[in-house]
């Protein structure tokens, strides 16, 4: 109970120095793509290619039509590349913060709100990309891209826990970024990102997303920015329950850790 | 005006893992699957002891001991980096580490944004830091380097870029771990003398060495560790001269 009171009390700590991690977060994403000719766009132009080479594939593959294939394909995939960076990538959040954390003094959590930043700022250049693909088949709606945002959030909420539970396990099991993305990758086959969800549910394998707390917290900003509607209440609900579930993990292992952690880097 | 002091009580620092390092999956894995008792492997280093001690405004410490004494650890403690396995630490004011000059730089990006970097973990904030960017750059004497990516720099560059960024800042509590050599002759001098000037602006001093001159210039007390104990605790002059006896051969 005090380790927990402690680690709320540094998490408090290290929100309040948001300018600290606003600028690690900025940095890393500014050196990922430094003397790169074209920077930031190659995040845009692999996009075109997969969609261009997945979509043609697939919309022949599973018969659908482009027209709704090609913007769901972008947005699914965008919103997929910030789960997954958030299960791999903040494997390494601490152990690359190691020359840190050892010589100053601010709370850790600060590194986990830095991966935080860098993969959300991956998706915000990411996501406009949909727009001139709507624009074009002319399913473009302001109004979606607004109802988006309480899913968007929830998205990054889930995504900090999911940061929280890989960076502190990550320095304790360094097979553990290894081992996410393995699963990972399985789990892009069973959630709905390269296929509609309607598919699965016409063979009556409905339960293979149902199941699947990932396919949810995709779907609440997935859906809106789509349809231009809100998603269905129980969704968004489904997301909530996964959210808190994973910061109540989250709570348990990092105040588990948390005084270890500059004994295990 | 708040009032800033370090107090120590009963403070322990005991160190435990495994040797060779796999204290990790394949050891937890290699755990599940013998039935074993737990590795044998495991080391137990208490690095400090029941420590009691207590800092207050304007002192000026320093810390003596043989090599492995614990000094090193007791200053991580202080600065909170090492969280106490036993007793309690309880601190008021702004602590400034430093401890190492050779760590801790994003090695692709450039010095500008290394200098921004490191002074905000310090504690500046960014509108400090660019206010104070040009005097860091003019101390470190890196010109044009500053532009390039760190990881080209060679060691005694991280040491200028780091040394500069820490001592320009208004430090509370000052922490100083073997830090005053850094760089080249020439440099060296230099920063020996920014380092004293540091070192007056502090509220709160400790600072370990093994130079027994440089101890009796700053510190008007002294406090002797050996295997992670508070040997003695008094003037400096006194205290140095009896490790002196004790550690000459």
């Amino acid at each position: 109970m005090q380790a927990m009171n402690r680690f709320l009390a540094d998490s408090w700590q290290a929100l309040r120095v948001w300018r600290v991690w606003l600028f690690l977060g900025v940095q890393d994403v500014k050196a990922r793509f430094r003397r790169s000719a074209i920077g930031p766009l190659w995040i845009l132009l692999n996009m075109s290619l997969f969609v261009a080479g997945a979509g043609l594939l697939y919309g022949v593959m599973i018969n659908q039509p482009m027209k709704i294939l090609l913007p769901y394909l972008v947005t699914g995939f965008t919103l997929w590349a910030m789960v997954v960076s958030s299960l791999t990538e903040s494997g390494w959040a601490f152990v690359n913060a190691e020359g840190y954390i050892k010589q100053f003094c601010y709370p850790k959590q600060i590194y986990l709100l830095r991966t935080l930043v860098s993969s959300t700022i991956i998706m915000l250049i990411t996501l406009p990309a949909i727009i001139p693909i709507q624009l074009y088949f002319g399913s473009f709606s302001i109004v979606g891209w607004l109802l988006a945002v309480p899913g968007l959030l929830l998205l990054l909420l889930a995504a900090l826990g999911h940061i929280t539970v890989c960076a502190y396990l990550g320095v304790r099991f360094r097979d553990l970024p290894h081992a996410a993305n393995g699963l990972l990758q399985v789990a892009f086959f069973v959630t709905p990102v390269m296929f509609p969800a309607k598919l699965l549910q016409d063979r009556h394998l409905a339960l293979i997303y149902q199941i699947n707390p990932l396919y949810y917290i995709l779907e609440v900003a997935r859906h809106p920015i789509l349809h231009g509607e809100l998603a269905a209440p129980e969704i968004y609900a489904f997301a909530a329950v996964y959210i808190l579930l994973v910061w109540a993990f989250a709570g348990l292992v990092a105040s588990s850790l948390d005084s270890r952690i500059v004994l295990l880097l | 005006m708040t009032d800033i002091y370090l107090r120590l009580r009963g403070v322990g620092m005991t160190f435990e893992g495994q040797i060779g390092g796999q204290d990790g999956l394949q050891s937890w894995l290699t755990r599940c699957f013998t039935k074993g008792p737990a590795v044998p492997q495991s080391y137990r280093v208490e690095a400090l002891n029941d420590i009691n001690l207590e800092i207050n405004r304007g002192e000026r410490v320093g810390l003596i001991g043989l090599n492995g004494a614990g000094k090193s650890t007791l200053l991580k403690v202080l600065a909170g980096i090492y969280p106490p396995t036993a007793g309690h630490v309880e601190k008021r004011g702004h602590v400034c580490p430093m401890f190492e000059f050779a760590t801790g730089f994003e090695m692709n990006q450039s010095g500008w944004d290394n200098i921004r970097i490191r002074g905000l973990l310090l504690g500046m904030a960014p509108a400090e830091i660019e206010a104070k960017l040009h005097e860091i750059a003019e101390f470190t004497e890196l010109g044009e380097f500053l532009s390039y990516p760190v990881r080209t720099y060679s060691s005694g560059m991280f040491i200028r870029l780091a040394f500069a960024v820490s001592t320009s800042i208004n430090p509370e509590i000052l922490l100083l771990d073997e830090v005053m050599a850094a760089g080249d002759i020439r440099f060296a001098e230099k920063a020996k003398r920014r380092m004293f000037e540091f070192m007056e602006q502090g509220k709160i001093l400790v600072f370990c060495s093994h130079n027994a001159e440089l101890l009796g210039t700053f510190c008007e007390r002294t406090i002797w560790l050996d295997h992670g104990k508070l040997v003695a605790d008094g003037p400096t002059a006194e205290i140095t001269a009896r490790y002196r006896c004790m550690a000459a051969p």
